[in-house]
């Protein structure tokens, strides 16, 4: 009893600990992708190579001085840069990072907690985060502010169908919605194999659920000065950039999880097989963002309903057919 | 256990009651999302894991956004002088009494009581409930659940020819 309790504490400390020094150091992964592909060095000074960069970044964002303009509302202010980060943090307590290790005579699974509704529970999560944005938005009482928080709710909205439908094929297939059962049903090939359509349609749709580019019109700096966060300044700015960070690996380590294998893999111990895959997923999005332009708004409407969305649908539909025609 | 469920209940009560009472629409919104979470907290105490997460993934995460997105694009930051009749008070104080007597006849008849079927706690620990809830939406309460799906279709199709009519 309390050597799980022990453990679990330590796991807790681990994913947060793990989680928010990635969180920091993406900055810097991302500004040294962004350099190379625009062919120049990205940060150098603080460092070598630029490797103190998020340190100092951190340091200047807490002295800076913390603005909030008049007529603001002021709890809900503070509170929405807190709401973006919280669900990104949870979100990870259900994933599994590695394959149970034995100390002491006890097995620990390597995952805070498996839920036997995994799936869901970071669905519900993840539609959360949404609030921190729009709230922030609202609450700023900026014009900028406020249009690109309502851009953000209706985008949320469109994009969130086609993330649900795609991930049920990979629950169809797996019979299970634990994390851990996903997992261990992918052995011996990975889902990917069985859902190339399901992966693609997450890839993207993930992509507008985290508000980057080429779907990053909340924050669109050529028409809305910065979007929601306009009026953000201090250690709340840098709250926002904690959680889209952490949202990114967030949604890396649940890609990872259900279409490419998780942990599993040869030679190599399951917890680095799993931050190597984790990665590779982060140098995707960051590719993307550095890659192509962003989406008109009406664009990004019609990419969500009318092509995402039927796709989604039918993938469902031709996985169900396939499943019943193997089985007999 | 039964702490959290007086917590969890209190949090409801409290989130409900500032709903009805706050000014401001949007902070209504928000005590109402606060409402779904201390709902989901009670259906997790009764072993309702898939109710919990749907409450909170279709409730609190797509319906309550969409009505803050609305009294975003209203931009109703306070209710100015509400105009209140005869009709809205009759009509409130029916609904309040129909809901009192539901909750006179459920306290009376609330007994604890076994469970009659098949599914006993065991089972339900083992199978899980979310597979014994998808069985029985796909055999034995087919009928329902398809006219409910249907019933979500003609609404879809009722907005989207609402949307269409030019004035």
């Amino acid at each position: 009893m309390l050597f799980g309790l022990i453990a679990d504490i330590i796991k807790i400390l681990i994913v947060f600990a793990g989680l928010l020094m990635s969180a920091a150091y993406l900055t810097l992964l991302e500004r040294k992708i962004a350099a190379r592909i625009q062919n120049r060095m990205g940060p150098m000074e603080a460092g070598f190579h630029g490797l103190l960069q998020p340190i100092a970044d951190g340091i200047k964002l807490f002295f800076k001085e913390d603005i909030i303009p008049s007529g603001a509302n002021r709890l809900l202010f503070f509170l929405a840069p807190i709401i973006v980060v919280i669900p990104a943090l949870t979100t990870f307590a259900v994933i599994p990072f590695g394959a149970p290790v034995k100390i002491m005579g006890h097995i620990v699974p390597l995952q805070v907690a498996d839920v036997n509704i995994g799936i869901l529970f970071i669905l519900a999560l993840t539609s959360l985060g949404v609030y921190g944005v729009v709230l922030g938005g609202w609450a700023s009482n900026s014009k900028y502010s406020l249009l690109g928080a309502i851009r953000t709710a209706a985008q949320m909205i469109s994009y969130e169908i086609p993330l649900v439908l795609s991930i049920i094929g990979v629950i169809m297939i797996a019979g299970d919605l634990s994390l851990s059962k996903i997992v261990s049903e992918q052995s011996n090939i990975w889902f990917v194999v069985y859902q190339p359509v399901g992966f693609i349609i997450y890839l993207i749709a993930s992509t507008a659920e985290m508000n980057r580019v080429p779907f990053d019109l909340g924050e669109a700096e050529g028409e809305l000065v910065a979007g929601f966060h306009t009026e953000y300044s201090s250690m709340e700015f840098a709250f926002y950039f904690i959680g889209e960070y952490a949202q990114m690996v967030v949604n890396s380590a649940i890609i990872v999880t259900l279409f490419l294998g998780g942990w599993q893999g040869p030679f190599l111990p399951s917890v680095l097989w799993f931050l190597i895959k984790v990665f590779f997923v982060i140098l995707i999005y960051l590719w993307l963002r550095w890659t192509y332009p962003r989406l008109r708004y009406d664009e990004l409407m019609d990419l969500g309903w009318k092509v995402l969305l039927p796709l989604a649908l039918a993938n469902i539909v031709v996985t169900g057919f396939i499943m019943i025609l193997i089985k007999g | 256990m039964e702490e959290l469920f007086y917590i969890f209940s209190f949090i409801a009560i409290f989130s409900a009651l500032m709903v009805v009472i706050m000014r401001n629409p949007l902070t209504s919104a928000l005590y109402l999302i606060l409402c779904f979470f201390a709902l989901a907290g009670l259906y997790v105490m009764l072993d309702m894991q898939f109710l919990a997460a749907m409450q909170i993934l279709v409730y609190a995460g797509a319906i309550m956004v969409l009505v803050v997105l609305v009294i975003m694009l209203l931009n109703i930051s306070r209710i100015k002088n509400v105009k209140s009749d005869l009709h809205q008070k009759i009509i409130g104080i029916l609904i309040a009494l129909i809901l009192f007597i539901e909750i006179i006849v459920y306290i009376y008849n609330g007994a604890q009581k076994n469970p009659t079927g098949i599914f006993t706690e065991a089972l339900i620990k083992k199978v899980g409930n979310t597979k014994i809830i998808g069985q029985f939406l796909f055999t034995v309460y087919m009928l329902p659940f398809e006219i409910a799906s249907v019933l979500l279709l003609v609404a879809i199709v009722g907005a989207y020819l609402f949307a269409k009519k030019k004035y």
